[in-house]
């Protein structure tokens, strides 16, 4: 059986295309405009990944704009900071992975009350996605608003509580079934005294469990960095992220010899998530047919997206307000799993309120969203043509004939200005079905 | 196929069906038999209770307002030397015909004094409450997100074009305020207003035959959108099919209950409904003010509960119209009152039992210049929830024993 992570080589039959950039872009990042997929097309797939994942410097994470969204202590404008990150998408690949990892280490302001809180956790992600898995695991735990979200700041050692440790277990490195509750109940002595004074983490001597603990059959004095070794160690770890991340980047239902392949690889990397990911992109699994279109997109990725593919603008407080509208309230996951995703996104409202979305976007309404008209189509005249122009924009070009064959009915049939034509074409592209596909 | 099938995202609309096969359309396709619908009318700016509900023969009521109490001249009687202004002459008959109870005395221990302070509490219903945060719910809002079926129309709604009241704040649903039907268009990307009859781009989102080629992700995305748009459609149908059958006052009080009655009817799944009645902060010049006021509020609401029993949502419906605080029981040199504290309520609709409920203010017992609470104000939410069908100890975090609002 052939390695599923094999690198995806271009031939004639199967070139690098406005196909392959946008599937990568979409689920590498939060798509692009058309002027930057051609680019990208003709740099080919190390232009590409050098695109979502660039090296310089120049891309360091938004700081000083933390410290002002940070000082001003409300949750709307984190939201917006986030939206407005994602918008620019300096680092795609980074952005995509705070996004990842805001819904796997699932943390919500309802409880937590502190936005300052929120954003820290946030920015740790921008800091630390890309890198190490262990690394961030290992600030997470020590993470402010995550320690109060799971009760581990009233973790003591007269009274452990095993909020924690069980999802720390469960849900963030090894997934159900490969841990005991005796397991759980030591490594939440081992966190023990892990609390936060003044807004930031301290380990409280006084609190802390400092006795024997027996962990994965390990014994000995156990801290919280002890724990966090020995669940990415096990092997259970690297089949728990790596099915996560195939069905978050590749396709919602992964094979388990998929599995085993990204799991090999990411124990190669030395459980760098960066690394990792990139050689996932340069797969052929990547770019298989049942990978393409095979995931709804989310609030984000729809509204983000839209906005980005056509070059436009929108406020992003207004985005974020639209995204929450659409059931994607960031900062607010419904609980510590995390938003459920693909089918449960869409519903004949929600539907309806991403139409009415694109349509204010290309009608200039609300928000501050606005398309340049002039970048639509220019002087494009022939039905034909247009379409081709609308579908390139918006759906890689990739439409069936069927499809196609409408639009074209519909581009011949258009009279009225060039700009409200356009914006009629590009809003019934944005009404196929594909179109809420990722 | 139900209703409900049908919001989550089954293919076809069966309003549209049944438009089709039963020619005449009968208003009331949707809701069964639970779904009942629960109006909160808010007056905001404190109504004066003891101005609204009189206590005619009480020579403590004429001593404390000398001026405010000539009101009581032509005042509708109700029992127990109560009486009601004399511009709530419709609803004063609803308190006989049944259908309209007056609960009388209703606040919160410790009563607070600031309007927005005393409104958050009415909206949170949680007296203790101190500050209101960016994630602090509504008891309406908690309760839209306990009855709302996933991806189920519209739950819950603001209406009349305010910001979406505190009372309605969600986790879960989303909760739009409302203003005009036009709100729920399926909106063109061409000029103004919503996608066309004739439209190209229905033959895109209602590509049946394409679909069924599609992948099983395709064709689900598919049936979700052509249910989308026929929601949009089936409800800018059914409003405009909604004709009133009672005449409205020309008020903007009346314009919301029209539109309340229009989503009730219509069946969008509209379990909650906010709508607000401004400028009762009456600390001048009262008397002209204040029955202005009631007048509206007397003309909306019997035109709205009478709209309603023609359609046959008489007892699907339940008003509570409340205020923020009543006002001082002493008037002050401005010919106007003071912020206060308890008042009545009124609760109104078909499953309503009529009367007056509670005591008659106690003018010669008072706290500090105002009159004492006797019914806690969630006692009366409680009731309402139960009546809703919505589990009332999970909205307001404790039980409270429910009033005797309705009838078996």
């Amino acid at each position: 059986m052939t390695n599923p992570l094999a690198p995806w080589r271009p031939t004639a039959g199967d070139p690098f295309d406005l196909r392959k950039v946008g599937h990568l872009l979409r689920r590498a990042g939060f798509a692009a405009p058309l002027g930057v997929r051609k680019r990208l097309v003709r740099g080919g797939l190390d232009a590409a990944l050098a695109f979502v994942a660039p090296r310089t410097a120049a891309v360091a994470p938004a700081d000083e704009r933390l410290e002002d969204v940070v000082a001003f202590g409300k949750i709307e404008r984190l939201r917006a900071f986030r939206a407005w990150l994602l918008l620019e998408s300096a680092h795609p690949l980074r952005e995509r992975l705070s996004y990842f990892w805001h819904g796997h280490f699932a943390t919500s302001n309802q409880k937590v009350q502190d936005p300052r809180a929120m954003a820290h956790q946030l920015a740790t992600f921008d800091r630390l996605g890309v890198g190490r898995f262990d690394e961030l695991v290992r600030a997470i735990c020590r993470d402010p608003a995550m320690l109060r979200w799971l009760d581990n700041d009233v973790n003591t050692k007269r009274q452990p509580n095993e909020n924690f440790a069980r999802e720390l277990f469960e849900l963030f490195t090894l997934g159900r079934g490969h841990y005991t509750e005796v397991d759980i109940r030591e490594a939440a002595r081992a966190f023990s005294g892990w609390h936060v004074r003044d807004g930031r983490f301290r380990l409280l001597g006084h609190l802390h469990d400092g006795g024997s603990k027996t962990v994965f059959g390990t014994t000995g004095k156990l801290g919280g960095d002890d724990i966090v070794r020995l669940c990415v160690e096990r092997a259970e770890s690297a089949r728990f992220l790596a099915r996560k991340w195939l069905r978050f980047f590749v396709h919602p239902d992964p094979e388990p010899g998929e599995v085993e392949a990204l799991a090999t690889v990411y124990r190669r990397e030395g459980r760098d998530v960066g690394a990792t990911l990139l050689t996932l992109f340069r797969s052929r699994l990547f770019f298989s047919a049942p990978a393409y279109r095979s995931k709804i997109k989310s609030p984000a990725e729809f509204v983000i997206g839209t906005v980005r593919l056509l070059g436009g603008r929108g406020k992003p407080a207004h985005l974020a307000r639209v995204m929450g509208s659409l059931g994607e309230v960031l900062c607010e996951p419904p609980s510590v799993e995390g938003w459920h995703g693909e089918r449960a996104w869409l519903s004949p409202a929600s539907w309806l309120l991403r139409s009415n979305f694109v349509a204010d976007l290309l009608a200039g309404r609300r928000g501050g969203l606005s398309v340049d008209p002039r970048k639509l189509f220019g002087r494009l005249e022939r039905p034909e043509h247009r379409v081709r122009a609308a579908t390139n924009m918006l759906l890689d070009g990739e439409i069936d004939a069927a499809a196609r064959g409408r639009l074209v009915e519909l581009a011949s049939a258009q009279s009225g200005s060039d700009h409200r034509a356009a914006c009629e074409l590009l809003h019934a592209v944005a009404c196929l079905p594909e179109f809420q596909l990722c | 196929m139900n209703r409900r099938t049908f919001l989550s995202g089954a293919a076809m609309s069966p309003f549209a069906m049944r438009l089709a096969q039963a020619g005449e359309p009968t208003v009331g396709w949707l809701p069964r038999g639970d779904d009942k619908v629960l109006v909160v009318l808010e007056l905001v700016g404190g109504n004066d209770g003891l101005n609204t509900v009189l206590p005619v023969e009480d020579a403590a009521f004429a001593r404390a307002r000398p001026r405010l109490s000539v009101v009581r001249k032509g005042a509708h009687a109700l029992e127990r030397g109560l009486a009601l202004h004399p511009a709530l002459g419709k609803l004063h008959r609803r308190t006989k015909s049944g259908g309209l109870a007056v609960v009388t005395g209703v606040g919160y221990p410790e009563p607070d004094r600031s309007h927005f302070r005393s409104r958050d509490i009415w909206h949170t219903a949680d007296p203790t409450h101190q500050k209101v945060e960016n994630d602090t719910t509504g008891w309406l809002g908690r309760a839209a997100d306990q009855l709302a079926a996933a991806g189920a129309g519209v739950p819950a709604a603001a209406v009349g074009g305010l910001e979406v009241p505190l009372a309605l704040r969600a986790r879960r649903v989303t909760v739009p305020s409302l203003e005009r039907v036009e709100d729920f268009q399926w909106l063109a990307a061409g000029g103004s207003g919503p996608v066309a009859r004739g439209a190209a781009v229905r033959g895109v989102v209602g590509d049946v035959e394409r679909s069924a080629k599609s992948s099983d992700l395709a064709r689900f995305v598919g049936e979700v959108a052509r249910s989308g748009a026929a929601l949009a459609d089936d409800l800018q149908q059914a409003l405009k099919r909604y004709t009133p059958r009672a005449e409205y006052p020309a008020t903007k009080l009346a314009r919301d209950l029209q539109l309340t009655a229009q989503l009730a009817v219509a069946g969008f799944g509209t379990r909650l409904v906010h709508v607000a009645l401004t400028g009762f902060d009456t600390h001048a010049r009262q008397l002209p003010t204040h029955a202005g006021l009631l007048r509206q509020l007397d003309g909306a609401l019997d035109a709205f509960l009478a709209d309603l029993g023609k359609h046959g949502f008489g007892d699907r419906v339940t008003v509570l119209v409340h205020s923020e605080f009543g006002r001082r029981v002493r008037e002050n040199a401005s010919q106007g009152t003071d912020h206060g504290a308890a008042g009545p309520v009124f609760v109104a609709g078909g499953a309503v039992r009529g009367g007056l409920i509670g005591a008659v203010p106690d003018l010669g017992d008072l706290d500090d210049g105002d009159l004492v609470a006797e019914v806690d104000f969630r006692r009366v939410y409680t009731s309402l929830l139960t009546w809703l069908g919505a589990d009332s100890q999970a909205v307001l975090g404790r039980a409270f024993e429910p009033l005797a609002l309705f009838a078996k």
